[in-house]
């Protein structure tokens, strides 16, 4: 395998860098998102997800404390509110500070900001402040206080915490992850099975009208799926079917088929003609041939399918809202879960971006489980 | 009954189910109907071997017929007809079709549409293969295709925020949160640039998102044509001194032409009905519209059936030449 | 037949005022569809719950987000549900065009006009033409929002020194100050995904409501006028006085279009504030920053009209509407319920909802900032739908929205509005 590689140092340098190149643009984009996950809404639309990995000059926003419950009469008529800003463990490096939004830069670290008419407020390093003036002046609301800080990259797990185990939330997710499986296991099986068999007569048995079936195939794979759905749903409806498990395989299968049709064929279609050839002389039927021989053979290519068909079916929202969902709200599968999460409005970049991640964990731990059977040693060992 | 449970018994009834199906029918045809015995053993065999392939072939028709032919079927009616109150419809001919081709933004999707037809395929084919054949050399190879496979895995609900997480602008004195602006900003541009409205070149910002999807596509697909590839060919090439550049395009890819047919023919395929990005990230505006998200459109918004079926026609008639080319290549195969 | 009986029982249970009589419905389930997800899902079906313990129904909603679409699907193909929450009264005039909808109960039209706030516009907007082109009540309003008013922050008021203008001369000449100061005074984002470009749509109509007679907006609406005359084009300049001014909006006329509207008003909370008023229907309030308390860090005014044109108070606005999509008892009953003042009262409570009924009590309201929008809403001398929600979908849903992304990116409003009539007339 690493004939080349043993050789020249330079190509495998060469090899090695432009490979990451690739994978680095490819990651980049996902890497925001997963970064973001871990960020509250605010900072993701406040800053680009890169500034959140290093320590950020910000101006923050805060308020002192409700004079109602905290001043206290330091002299006759003078008022005090002292207090940080900060809260316990979280402090940030002050710089600048202001009172108003006008200018939120205008005083340096312990200097005292004169409001007018004797109220006053002095702000140290650490957050600490002394907000003093008469009866009438500290009254109200806290007063607001702008500071430019230095502020240290912050993540928080509160996202996965809320689209996971929320207490409202963590029972449909459930629900809805068994809901998902039973829609998804059948509906990437079913199909590839009858597409193996029908792939099978189409690449390797002789019968009149082939080509025009192949070249139907062909066409059907370009079907807008819109279209089909209230076609179908009207039909599911007709033969006592309804909306439901069953519905959403057959949707899904009939979906999945030209597809998996199309990629299964070609691929036989390349398989050794002498191996085909020498099972029928040596008298073996189409049935022993296609399963003890095509299968194994085609394992690479129903691996790539199957990983593909799952995806889809696990990513879709369409035909299991047309085909599944129904009003009872048992029914519920992940994707239907997530938008349900994301509001009435969908403003909730931190909940997609959790979403997303949370959503994408099986798949991927599929693709890894089926990329061992992708490998060359299958193939090319039963050549030999 | 526990959901999971339920769950496991209804996989099951379902899958044996369709095994039971193959198995049952072939056992009938060969030990039954037509046994391989007895005095008429030589026509009996013709005839199962005749009706063998509908075996195979039945259950994959019926599913082609029912979902997919008698929609378009179904499709192809209601773009001659129009819809009148009262849940009726007339027929109008080719009104529908005339109405559309009068209209601005069809021609714009129409002609968008070409223009993804031509980047898509071939920008995803050329990055999947390259990456197919640059990662099946390296030790973390495995880690490297997973991590260019991961966008398969992400719904376009995602995938909309990740590329908004890129594309987004923000006023010029603000922290920019979009990459691109961020990026444009440190290398002099003066003020933010909303891509996703310059006409045009935004069509491209939107491919960009179907690439980086649909390149995992073709490289897993490409990656198991190159392994199959026999070891003893490329082990020849080496011994006579070929480079690696000259193994690749001299002995790989000519081996695995069907397979790149088969990658490129898929991704035009999805291209063609390409529907949710757009849908997500600018909704046809700014000069961006294609055929799936007009046809949506007409359909569910404007709720215009015969437009929107006259629509979904033009989709489908797309993709007539690569119909015909395969049609082509399968009777080649034949002979 | 036994449906038929049903219908028949449950109307005579409805006209003898037993709807509330205890588990008379015990054990039908009425399914329910609608647009709204959480928070507002766990919220009407608080409002169920109550319909559930009156009557021993169970009622199951289901919402999406993509229910425009979803609703049509499930009732072209024999799914309906009972019973389908409509955010556009156009959607719902379709089908009931169609024959797919059910006219409630007898009476529901004397009963809303006695009872709701403007009550013969709500029985107007819940009214179409059946199948037979006959009219027919089908629509009960349940949750209003008001569109009309703009969002500031006081204390950024209050630290420049600012007034809350009380006409829209005064408005644009805050506007202008603003500017003077060297800050910019609005955020406007027209950004919404697939629904880019509805929050233009809102402004056009309010400023029609301010330019011109509400007779006039009403002939607009229905294309008795149409939509490039000039009263619709002076609408929409005066529109882009304000949205295709680079120093009036926070990030220049380029970022309107595509800013989102989720993230537009934020600019107001920033520091320094990227800008000073945010006009937006009474839900925004949501997309502020987290913490951000209405009524003191957030707080709003009335949009006025413009003094010298005399059009008293008028009030754009939109609501919900309950349609009965698959006849049943327990759908008649269920909308029945709506009208009781407890059903309104639930979700006054528990925040986000307005209501024009005259007999909930105000005192529900979980904040003095919605019983104060709820005041605007009653004290309306003039009270609008918004416009393009009565529009059709094409229009009102399509070419309306675009149009004003293209007018906002450079084009001109006689070219914008040419185009949007003439994607009218094809609809014709």
């Amino acid at each position: 395998m690493d004939s080349l590689a043993g050789k020249k140092p330079l190509v495998v340098w060469a090899l090695n860098l432009s490979v990451l190149a690739l994978v680095l643009l490819w990651i980049f984009p996902t890497l925001g998102l997963f970064v973001s996950s871990f960020r509250t809404n605010e900072q993701i639309t406040s800053s680009g997800w890169w500034a959140s990995l290093f320590p950020a000059e910000q101006t923050l926003q805060l308020r002192a404390l409700d004079p109602d419950d905290f001043r206290i009469e330091t002299a006759t008529g003078v008022f005090t509110v002292e207090g940080n800003l900060f809260e316990e463990g979280e402090a940030a490096d002050i710089s600048r500070w202001g009172t108003s939004s006008r200018a939120p830069d205008a005083y340096a670290v312990g200097e005292t900001a004169d409001l007018g008419e004797g109220e006053t407020i002095t702000l140290a390093t650490d957050g600490a402040y002394i907000w003093q003036g008469n009866d009438d002046q500290i009254s109200g609301r806290g007063q607001r206080m702008f500071v430019v800080a230095t502020v240290p990259p912050e993540f928080t797990g509160d996202n996965y915490n809320n689209v996971l185990f929320s207490p409202t939330n963590s029972e449909n997710m459930a629900k809805a992850f068994f809901n998902t499986l039973t829609v998804v296991i059948p509906s990437t099986i079913i199909p590839i099975l009858i597409a193996a068999f029908a792939a099978y007569a189409l690449a390797w048995m002789d019968f009149p009208g082939r080509a025009l079936l192949i070249a139907a195939v062909v066409a059907l794979l370009v079907v807008p799926l819109q279209l089909a759905l209230i076609p179908l749903l009207s039909l599911h409806n007709a033969i006592g079917i309804g909306k439901g498990y069953l519905g959403v395989w057959m949707a899904h299968t009939g979906f999945g088929l030209p597809l998996a049709i199309y990629l299964l064929r070609n691929y036989m279609v390349g398989l050794p003609r002498d191996i085909i050839e020498n099972a029928r002389v040596d008298g073996a039927t189409e049935f022993q041939i296609f399963t003890k021989i095509i299968l194994p053979l085609s394992f690479p290519a129903l691996a790539s399918f199957a990983i593909f068909q799952f995806l889809w079916t696990w990513n879709d929202l369409l035909v299991a809202l047309v085909f599944l969902i129904d009003s009872s709200g048992q029914t519920t599968v992940m994707t239907k879960q997530i938008v349900e999460l994301l509001g009435t409005r969908g403003g909730d970049w931190e909940v997609l971006a959790t979403s997303a991640f949370v959503s994408i964990a099986v798949p991927l731990l599929v693709f890894f489980m089926m990329q061992r059977y992708l490998v060359r040693g299958l193939l090319a060992g039963s050549v030999k | 009954m526990h959901p999971a449970l339920l769950g496991v018994v209804t996989i099951v009834i379902g899958v044996t189910g369709c095994v039971g199906y193959f198995y049952g029918a072939n056992l009938l045809l060969d030990k039954v109907l037509f046994p391989a015995a007895g005095p008429n053993i030589g026509r009996n065999i013709n005839r199962r071997e005749a009706i063998r392939p509908w075996i195979f072939l039945f259950p994959a028709m019926l599913g082609l017929g029912l979902y997919l032919a008698y929609p378009v079927f179904a499709t192809l009616r209601l773009s001659f007809l129009e819809r009148i109150p009262g849940n009726e419809y007339v027929f109008v001919g080719l009104k529908n079709y005339r109405q559309m081709f009068a209209e601005d933004k069809f021609m714009e999707a129409l002609r968008n549409n070409i223009l993804w037809l031509v980047v898509v395929p071939a920008a995803s084919t050329a990055f999947g293969l390259l990456a197919a054949q640059l990662t099946d050399r390296l030790r973390w190879g495995n880690i490297a295709k997973s991590i260019i496979f991961m966008p398969m895995a992400i719904s376009f609900v995602g995938a909309a925020v990740i590329f908004k997480l890129i594309y987004e602008a923000r006023p010029e004195d603000v922290a920019q949160i979009g990459v691109l602006n961020a990026l444009y900003m440190q290398f002099g541009g003066d003020t933010p640039q909303q891509w996703l409205t310059i006409p045009f070149w935004n069509n491209f910002f939107l491919m960009a998102v179907l690439i980086w999807i649909q390149t995992g596509f073709a490289m897993v697909i490409l990656s198991a044509a190159l392994r199959g590839i026999p070891e003893e060919t490329i082990e020849a090439a080496v011994i006579d001194g070929a480079n690696p550049f000259q193994i690749f395009f001299k002995i790989k890819v000519p081996q695995i032409t069907s397979t790149i047919v088969v990658v490129w023919t898929t991704i035009t395929i999805a291209t063609l009905k390409v529907f949710d990005i757009v849908f997500a990230m600018t909704n046809g505006q700014w000069e961006t519209q294609v055929l799936a998200n007009y046809m949506y459109t007409k359909m569910f918004v404007a709720r215009d059936w015969g437009i929107g079926s006259a629509s979904a026609m033009i989709i489908m008639l797309l993709v007539m030449p690569i119909l015909v080319w395969n049609v082509y290549n399968a009777r080649k195969e034949m002979r | 037949m036994k449906r038929s009986l049903y219908i028949g029982v449950a109307t005579a249970a409805l006209t003898a005022g037993l709807a509330h009589a205890d588990g008379h419905l015990a054990g039908e389930t009425i399914t329910v569809a609608g647009p709204w997800l959480s928070p507002e899902a766990d919220r009407v079906e608080a409002v169920f719950d109550l319909f559930e313990e009156q009557t021993g129904a169970t009622v199951t909603y289901v919402g999406s987000d993509s229910f425009e679409s979803q609703i049509v699907i499930d009732i072209e193909g024999g799914s309906a549900p009972n019973l389908a929450v409509f955010p556009q009264p156009g959607l719902a005039a379709d089908l009931a065009a169609q024959g797919h909808l059910t006219p409630l109960a007898e009476g529901s039209a004397d009963w809303i006009r006695e009872n709701y706030a403007a009550g013969q516009s709500w029985v107007d907007l819940g009214t179409y033409a059946d199948a037979t082109g006959a009219d027919q009540l089908y629509g009960m309003f349940f949750r209003v929002s008001v569109k009309s008013l703009v969002w500031y922050s006081p204390e950024n008021f209050e630290d420049a020194g600012y007034e809350i203008p009380e006409t829209m001369e005064e408005l644009i000449a805050l506007s202008d100050q603003i500017v003077a100061d060297g800050e910019t005074p609005w955020c406007i984002g027209l950004g919404s995904g697939a629904a880019t470009g509805w929050p233009a749509t809102d402004w056009v109509e309010d400023l029609m409501l301010r330019t011109q007679e509400p007779s006039v907006y009403d002939d607009w609406v229905s294309n008795d006028m149409p939509f490039n005359d000039p009263k619709v084009i002076e609408a929409v300049e005066t529109f882009g006085m304000f949205a295709r001014n680079d120093d009036y909006v926070a990030g220049g006329a380029a970022g309107v279009a595509s800013t989102d509207f989720r993230d537009s008003p934020k600019g107001m909370f920033d520091s320094p504030p990227q800008c000073y008023m945010h006009r937006q229907a009474s839900f925004i309030p949501a997309f502020f920053p987290e913490g951000t308390v209405v009524g003191e860090d957030a707080d709003f005014f009335y949009f006025p009209a413009f003094e010298e044109k005399d059009l008293g108070k008028p009030v754009l606005g939109a609501g919900t509407l309950f349609a009965i999509t698959n006849e049943s008892e327990g759908a008649h009953a269920l909308v029945e319920f709506l009208r009781s003042p407890e059903a309104h009262e639930s979700w006054m409570a528990a925040g986000g909802f307005l209501s024009p009924h005259l007999g909930a009590d105000l005192s529900s309201f979980e904040s003095d900032a919605e019983r104060a929008v709820n005041e605007i809403l009653l004290n309306a001398t003039t009270f609008r739908f918004d416009g393009s929600d009565l529009m059709p979908g094409g229009i009102g849903a399509g070419t309306f929205w675009t149009g004003m992304v293209d007018y906002v990116g450079g084009a001109s409003a006689e070219d914008v509005t040419t185009s949007i009539q003439e994607s009218w007339d094809a609809l014709k």
